[in-house]
């Protein structure tokens, strides 16, 4: 008789081919206080964090704190209830109003989490008639949000507005509506989405629609934060942005935002809004605030990518691979999980947090040590993890001891 | 998608598929109709979306990938593109 989970049983024995020798393993990571926004205790060791996505440092904004504190002494730690039953309370309308503000946009919906906010729109939006064309990259939310979804699923390659043309004028004969689904900033590699090509694309199909993850990307690109439809100067062109609030925003939750008139509907509709506990009313209070400090934010993204550029360029130098040009996600490539795995448990005993990548869960079969800034590490932090970066990729012969760089170099 | 179905596929889409399933077949088993994509030719999810990308560039049609899960067989797959190619 076959035993219920005989069917990883593949995964488990790589697991344990990988982590199996009782060292430190990605899945039991447990900090055991928080020192700041980019330290904590980890297994009784300081350890600078340069993995958490808290790209603009906000999870201790004393503004969003006091407003946090006081939602929670007014309303509770739970609202117990959806949206569309006891759970919509001042806080969830007023951070509703936030987002249309910000975005400038005449409807915004908030969601109990990002992926819950991909999952619920894209499963819902189309039909069986319909057509999503979606990026070959697109998150794991996505995926899932499109397999439930009734509508036909199409992949185009990464990044390449010409492939989806091509997939578009195949379909133009099709009656039923177009999604094109991107990412503002892909989140395993830091690379970005080309928006201006991607909007002219579907400028030029009937019936095309145009859906953007920016949940890498607000807070980050844009005078205004607004992400990378801001930066590009194609805001109009884009029918529906999906964000979340667990990167920049520092707390959690997701949100769709959108000018089509009857948007609303998808109140009634979308299962993930309609059958989920809304936000607790301190996460709300704290959103709210802190989507005002990102539209404020410019001195912070400068800050951020200085911090993006400075760690690029000191790893580089080292001799390591870096998957994409500068951004706020800088994944370095290791030759296989193996090697990937070492590496990180080294980074780790030495004081350093980044996030393990491994395929299937990254492009190109890549085995990645991703690390992302925040805007208030410091040069010194950063220097430390360049210097530790040195030292363990020496040790595992990735790079020539006389190439690197020490931090006082 | 169960081949008994449909008519088996022709020779000539057999020939197109072998071809265009050389270029990622990396285990060098032999193709057939009844050759499994995961199993004998461990095709994972990346070579599977390269290799529709080149199929529909081919034919020139759309392989939505809701029809994939029913697809084991290069059988399955000739059956799947034929119907495709039937309603374009």
């Amino acid at each position: 008789m076959a035993d219920i989970f005989d069917r990883f049983a593949g995964l488990m024995a790589q697991r344990d081919a990988l982590f199996g020798d009782g060292g430190r393993d990605p899945f039991s990571v447990t900090m055991t206080e928080v020192l700041s926004q980019t330290e904590a205790m980890i297994d009784g060791h300081r350890t600078i964090l340069v993995g958490t996505n808290n790209y603009l440092g906000l999870t201790f904004a004393p503004e969003a704190l006091a407003a946090a504190h006081a939602a929670l002494d007014a309303g509770g730690t739970g609202t117990t209830g959806s949206r569309v039953a006891n759970g919509t309370y001042s806080g969830h309308t007023e951070l509703e109003q936030a987002l249309r503000e910000f975005y400038n946009t005449k409807h915004a919906m908030v969601f109990s989490t990002g992926f819950l906010a991909n999952a619920g729109i894209l499963s819902t939006l189309m039909g069986p008639d319909d057509f999503i064309l979606m990026d070959a990259d697109c998150h794991a939310s996505i995926y899932d949000g499109v397999r439930a979804s009734a509508a036909q699923i199409i992949r185009f390659k990464h990044n390449d507005a010409a492939d989806l043309d091509k997939r578009l004028a195949r379909l133009a004969d099709k009656p039923g509506n177009k999604l094109i689904v991107v990412e503002g900033i892909y989140s395993m590699l830091g690379d970005m989405a080309p928006m201006k090509e991607i909007a002219a694309v579907k400028r030029k199909h009937a019936n095309t629609y145009l859906l953007s993850d920016e949940a890498h990307s607000l807070g980050v690109l844009g005078k205004y934060g607004r992400g990378l439809p801001e930066q590009e100067g194609v805001e109009e062109d884009v029918d529906f942005i999906v964000g979340t609030f667990s990167k920049s925003v520092g707390t959690v939750g997701g949100f769709c935002v959108s000018n089509h008139p009857q948007f609303n509907i998808l109140r009634l509709v979308c299962r993930a809004y309609v059958f989920t506990a809304s936000l607790p009313p301190a996460v709300v209070a704290a959103a709210k605030v802190n989507l005002g400090l990102i539209h404020n934010g410019g001195a912070l993204r400068t800050r951020l990518m200085r911090n993006a550029r400075h760690l690029h360029t000191g790893l580089s130098e080292l001799g390591l691979k870096i998957a994409s040009g500068v951004s706020p996600v800088v994944a370095v490539v290791a030759p296989d999980p193996q090697v990937a795995a070492t590496f990180w448990r080294g980074l780790l005993d030495a004081g350093v947090y980044v996030n393990l990548a491994l395929p299937p869960a990254t492009p190109f079969g890549y085995s990645l040590l991703r690390a992302s800034l925040c805007a208030v590490h410091t040069e010194e932090q950063l220097d430390e993890v360049i210097a530790i970066f040195a030292g363990v990729a020496t040790s595992l012969g990735l790079i020539e001891p006389h190439r690197k760089r020490l931090a006082a170099g | 998608m169960a081949a008994g179905q449909h008519n088996e596929p022709s020779p000539e889409t057999f020939a197109a598929l072998y071809e265009l399933i050389g270029t990622f077949n990396k285990t060098g088993a032999a193709l057939a109709p009844e050759t499994r994509f995961a199993e004998d030719l461990n095709f994972d999810s990346l070579i599977v979306m390269e290799f529709v990308a080149s199929v529909e560039d081919k034919f020139d049609i759309s392989m939505p990938l809701n029809i994939l899960p029913d697809i084991l067989t290069i059988g399955d797959f000739g059956v799947a593109l034929e119907k495709l190619l039937s309603e374009r």
